[in-house]
């Protein structure tokens, strides 16, 4: 029993990871961009839910809904005031930008609101289910399928819709995309909104179970493990290997002795990507000449 | 005698043939080219020499070795040297510092000597620079030395990519499209160029190329190709007279 | 303008290309050596520091300037440097074999590191070198025995035949000797082939592979030469900082140092004396500026690794080549007054840069 309430809170994490490691995976697809602050867009978004909701008193559906629209506004002024500038600049300038960002973030979330944890007050917070003897909060029970619904939604647009369907495009190839008269640099905008939603959405999930403080954009480094794990490219191995990467990190909690088990997430990164860097759901191509 | 032979090379990516089962033979000393409509699968035979992508059939010999399966980097050591169709230059350096780079095969010195720039190695630097200015002679390349490749114009370009080809000393040269974004001036100095490569300096040139003039200028034997298949194989003229091969450019 | 006439391939070779350039580096000597007349204390510490940062900044040069290979987790290194010289020091092993023998250790433990990283290449490989030190800096916290844990470690104090090297003024020449020495290595490898194969890698690993370049061996030669350099770096910063606890070497350090090179100016030695200077004197900057505006500014916590960030972003934007680029535009200015073209220095911009196949 113990190992089943060990899967769900598992689970429950993984499904953090996950959704921020789509974050990750949205924007390198359509941009070939590794956005390294999506934890910390994660952080601010979670933060603009405590203002919305704890600071004004919003309901907690409407300070969602607010919540999202901010963060996507974030992410389209991200796009346009760093990143579209550095459009064919080298990879790794475009990451060290991303870091940067992410120290300037925590800084102003410091700023903002404070470095003391605070935890952001849901409806459903404290409940539990209880299903025999396992135990599970309403919070990771909420985790889970609001990861479930996002990703539906998510599928749906990318499936039937026809801006889903312009980004798919554009990510495959760009210069295709524009000749075909898709507006390629208002969809990468886009994407960057898009994958801030995301951000912000894991951030509003995770706010009542973990208190936030503004360092919690670190676990983005986990998350991009399980960005890897699934292949770095694909969107269902995201959500797979951030599960997986949850999973790990509870299993190493029990199994090693304490201090290892936040390492645990790390060494699976390195042992991925020393033994198949394409990731479990991938592949990765060479370069043409 | 033959300096390479490929016995029925094929590779595939995905589910595309990009070569199949092509054979033929150069001979020391000859210009051999390679032609054919574009994504015939001239570069990918080039890729597949110099070990860029693994072959899925047949194998290649260089010189009586087998060199299907050995690194990338051994090809340069055993005398095989190459340019690209796009240039692949070491963009952010001087045109002086490719050339040198192309005489890295030549290196006697290690890590540890060129720490301390012991005096073997400013001999070693002394005698690159000379078979480096060598070959800057030999293609007229003397006002472009100290200047960074990212500020050449492309034709200039091309012929640094020679010269640091030729800076390997190498036994074979593969030249991709070499005439590509030359003009008509620089294409007729290529085919004189071609010329000093084999026969003052003994390498022996396989090229793919566009231009039949160049090919029926300079070239000793031909290889015509279409969707990754051989076509034909012959002199310049049988070649171009080759039935098949004026199907695979004109259609039917 | 000047112009060379170059008359013997060794002008091309030497260090020194001209008398100029002589008599401005051997000015530049003479100043770091009479520099203890003039400064105090405090400024002859700042000094030390910052050429300990430069020296570790020609390892991170080495490697991110000239081989290409990113590396987030440098602040590893400075660690593995600093811990292993404190122990072996605490063994009682004499200074010099004590920093000779952890600057070896830690360049090949950097090989080692290189080794499954080297099938990876940018953005993979930035996130390993990454996840190489958080596993460092957790080993450092649970590996009581030998690093004390989060309690810390003493680090004795350097002699050398009984002269006592933590007095500031010797201390200040060890560090300017060792930073003279490693910068003449780094440009001897500069202009032999080691170097130039490295440049090769950095510009097109294809290329450099027809061109006879194993391209393993390249990356994991500039891994362990720059992890060399920095555990060297690192030893002599366990003396300034006297006191080692895991959280002098976080991700924030490992960022200090890349923002140096980039600062500094990306592919050029001069450039990593400009970012030393920078970040060596930052933090000093920082608190200047927390004295000079109202406290409900000046007291953010998180202030320092947000100026940090920021001036990282406006480099990256602004100014990619960083302050030794900055440096040539406006010589060339003055240079070719009044005929100077903006557009000499435009970046040519590509719409992508892809190193996807399709």
């Amino acid at each position: 029993m113990d190992l089943l309430q060990l899967i769900v809170s598992g689970v429950s994490q993984g499904c953090v990871y996950g959704l921020i490691a789509l974050g990750f995976v949205l924007i390198y697809k359509a941009t070939e961009m590794v956005n390294f602050a999506q934890g910390d867009l994660m952080m601010l978004g979670a933060y603009v839910a405590v203002t919305f909701i704890n600071i004004l008193g919003w309901p907690f559906g409407w300070g969602l809904l607010a919540t999202l629209a901010v963060m996507a506004l974030v992410g389209v002024v991200l796009e346009r005031l760093l990143f579209r500038p550095m459009l064919g600049e080298p990879h790794f300038a475009v990451l060290m930008l991303t870091i940067g960002l992410g120290f300037i973030l925590r800084a102003f979330a410091g700023a903002v609101w404070g470095n003391e944890p605070q935890a952001l007050h849901a409806p459903y917070a404290g409940q539990v289910l209880r299903v025999g003897e396992l135990v599970i909060g309403y919070e990771n029970l909420v985790i889970v399928l609001g990861t479930v619904l996002l990703c539906t939604l998510l599928y749906l647009f990318f499936r039937f819709t026809r801006l889903g369907i312009a980004m798919q495009a554009a990510s495959q190839n760009q210069l295709a995309a524009f000749y075909v008269g898709i507006p390629v640099k208002r969809i990468f905008s886009l994407v960057w909104a898009l994958s801030a939603l995301v951000a912000a959405f894991a951030g509003v999930l995770t706010a009542p179970v973990s208190m936030i403080d503004p360092l919690i954009g670190f676990v983005g480094i986990k998350a991009f493990a399980a960005a890897i794990v699934g292949g770095f490219g694909s969107l269902p191995g995201a959500i797979l290997g951030g599960l997986l990467v949850g999973l790990v990190e509870q299993f190493a909690g029990l199994y090693l002795p304490p201090g290892y088990a936040d390492m645990s997430a790390y060494v699976l990164l390195l042992v991925m990507l020393m033994i198949r860097p394409e990731g479990l759901f991938a592949s990765m191509q060479q370069k043409k000449v | 005698m033959s300096l390479l032979v490929a016995e029925g090379i094929s590779v595939s990516f995905g589910g595309v043939k990009a070569v199949q089962d092509v054979s033929f033979s150069i001979n020391e000393g000859e210009v051999f080219s390679i032609v054919g409509p574009n994504g015939a699968g001239k570069t990918t035979i080039f890729n597949l020499i110099s070990r860029i992508y693994n072959t899925t059939g047949g194998r290649l010999f260089f010189d009586g070795v087998d060199i299907t399966r050995v690194p990338a980097h051994s090809i340069a050591h055993l005398g095989i040297a190459r340019t690209f169709q796009n240039t692949e230059l070491f963009d952010r350096e001087t045109v002086l510092k490719n050339l040198l780079i192309g005489a890295h095969i030549h290196r006697t010195s290690n890590v540890l000597s060129d720490l301390f720039f012991l005096p073997g190695v400013r001999r070693q630097e002394l005698a690159f620079r000379k078979a480096a200015e060598d070959v800057i002679d030999l293609l007229d390349l003397r006002s472009y030395r100290d200047q960074v490749i990212a500020n050449l114009p492309y034709g200039v370009r091309k012929m640094v990519e020679i010269a640091r080809a030729l800076c390997l000393k190498p036994r074979l040269l593969l030249l991709d499209e070499p005439s590509s974004g030359l003009n008509p001036e620089e294409t007729e100095d290529l085919s004189f160029w071609l010329e000093d490569i084999v026969e003052d300096l003994g390498i022996t040139v396989a090229m793919v190329e566009h231009d039949m003039k160049l090919v029926g200028q300079a070239s000793d034997r031909v290889l015509a190709m279409a969707d990754g298949k051989v076509i034909a194989l012959g002199t310049p003229a049988e070649v171009q007279t080759h039935p098949e091969v004026l199907r695979a450019y004109l259609g039917d | 303008m000047r112009y060379l006439k170059k008359t013997r391939y060794l002008q091309d070779i030497n260090l020194f290309k001209h008398n100029g350039q002589r008599f401005w580096y051997g000015l530049l000597l003479l100043v770091m050596c009479l520099a203890p007349l003039g400064l105090d204390r405090f400024l002859l510490g700042e000094l030390s520091l910052v050429y300990i940062y430069a020296i570790a900044g020609v390892g991170l040069m080495l490697l991110v300037g000239y081989s290409g290979q990113v590396s987030l987790g440098h602040a590893a290194f400075l660690a593995i440097g600093a811990y292993a010289h404190a122990y072996f020091l605490n063994l009682g092993w004499p200074f010099p074999l004590s920093l000779f023998t952890s600057m070896l250790l830690t360049g090949l433990i950097g090989g080692l590191v290189a080794i499954p990283v080297l099938r990876m290449s940018g953005i993979y490989l930035a996130v390993a070198t990454l996840a190489f030190a958080v596993i460092v800096e957790q080993t450092l916290t649970h590996w009581e025995s030998v690093t004390g844990g989060f309690r810390g470690m003493l680090v004795p104090k350097p002699e050398f035949f009984s002269a006592d090297l933590n007095a500031y003024i010797p201390f200040y020449y060890l560090c300017g000797g060792v930073l003279i020495l490693v910068m003449l290595a780094g440009l001897n490898l500069l202009r032999s082939p080691t170097g130039r194969a490295m440049v090769a890698v950095r510009d097109s690993e294809t290329s450099a592979q027809s061109m006879g370049i194993n391209l393993a061996r390249t990356k994991s030669t500039a891994f362990a030469i720059s992890a060399g350099f920095t555990g060297l770096a690192g030893g002599l910063f366990a003396h300034k900082i006297g006191y080692l606890a895991p959280d002098a070497f976080t991700l924030l350090t490992s960022i200090q140092l890349l923002l140096m090179v980039v600062v500094g100016g990306l592919g050029s030695m001069h450039g990593v004396i400009y970012g030393a200077i920078f970040i060596g004197l930052l933090p000093s900057g920082i608190a200047v500026f927390r004295d000079a505006v109202p406290p409900s500014i000046g007291q953010i916590p998180g202030l320092e690794p947000g100026v940090f960030g920021l001036i990282l972003v406006l480099f990256l934007i602004y100014e990619p080549l960083g302050i030794y680029g900055r440096w040539q535009k406006i010589r060339l200015y003055f240079e070719e007054f009044p005929l100077y073209r903006r557009s000499t220095y435009k970046r040519q911009k590509t719409y992508l840069r892809t190193e996807r196949l399709r």
